[in-house]
């Protein structure tokens, strides 16, 4: 394992899986994921945590309060 | 920006009578489930939902569109949550470095590798995974927190990110990059050592 690369490798991974990367830095780094298995590792299971923090849903929320839907239809009217 | 609200909110703008009640409860269900994500309490959640419609009502009028409504939206949200009372019971560090945040080994374990058999699905149907998300996400410092919290389950891009938080689009990769590799390396402690979870 080269540690230096994979240190550089490694502070680029959200970049690459955001599609953020430059196309010369997304060929470097596909280059060295295709020979190192760890970061390749690494990169699978940072995907699936995002993946799973877009699949997060809070449970259903209480009703909004009279108090709000009264001052916000009064906004709509003045608008 | 999130669907949801740019929705509900150019809905508002529109004032179509039969969509406004439908809106308003969109509105309150995503900002309460924001409130939640960045609180982590029921009581603060809804006192950010309705602290920051209230405001809404008082300057729907101010803004030209939904866009530039919804990252208003966000920031006073956001700022709500963080004047909210019960303060997280965690306490982290301001600052996370990325040579601390960076295994020594990056998950050469084949029994490391086996812990990670599961789908991004199952993390947050099954129920002790889906409380070591929450609980990773609220360990995090509020400035990361937000940031993806903000990115990665509220789904802003990152220019709508850093148009919320009023920093640069740098500083949102920086911290979002730290924040997820955070959570990443809490959810291996948990997944370390079980077996495959059962739903």
């Amino acid at each position: 394992m080269d540690d230096a690369r994979c240190k550089r490798i490694f502070a680029a991974l959200s970049e690459y899986l955001d599609g953020d990367l430059r196309a010369k830095s997304c060929q470097e780094l596909e280059r060295h994921l295709a020979g190192c298995r760890p970061c390749l590792a690494y990169l699978d299971t940072l995907k699936t945590t995002i993946e799973a923090c877009r699949s997060y849903r809070v449970p259903k929320a209480p009703k909004s309060s009279v108090r709000v839907r009264h001052a916000l239809r009064e906004a709509i009217r003045r608008a | 920006m999130n669907t949801q609200v740019q929705q509900a909110l150019e809905i508002l703008k529109t004032g179509e009578p039969q969509a406004v009640e439908q809106a308003i409860e969109s509105l309150q269900s995503a900002v309460y489930a924001f409130g939640m994500k960045v609180c982590g309490h029921p009581e603060d959640a809804e006192d950010t939902a309705q602290e920051t419609l209230l405001r809404l009502a008082r300057s729907l009028k101010d803004f030209p569109n939904a866009r530039a409504l919804s990252v208003w939206l966000y920031r006073v949200a956001k700022s709500q949550c963080l004047m909210s009372r019960r303060k997280s019971k965690f306490a982290p560090a301001e600052l996370m470095s990325l040579e601390e945040l960076m295994p020594e080994r990056l998950g050469t374990d084949p029994a490391v590798l086996k812990s990670w058999a599961i789908t991004p699905e199952e993390v947050v149907l099954h129920r002790e995974s889906r409380a070591r998300l929450e609980q990773a996400v609220l360990a995090l410092p509020k400035q990361y927190r937000l940031v993806l919290i903000l990115r990665d389950m509220e789904q802003l891009s990152t220019k709508e990110v850093a148009e919320v938080m009023e920093i640069s689009e740098d500083t949102v990769k920086m911290r979002l990059h730290r924040a997820r590799v955070f959570v990443r390396n809490e959810l291996e402690k948990y997944f370390r050592g079980r077996k495959r979870l059962t739903l």
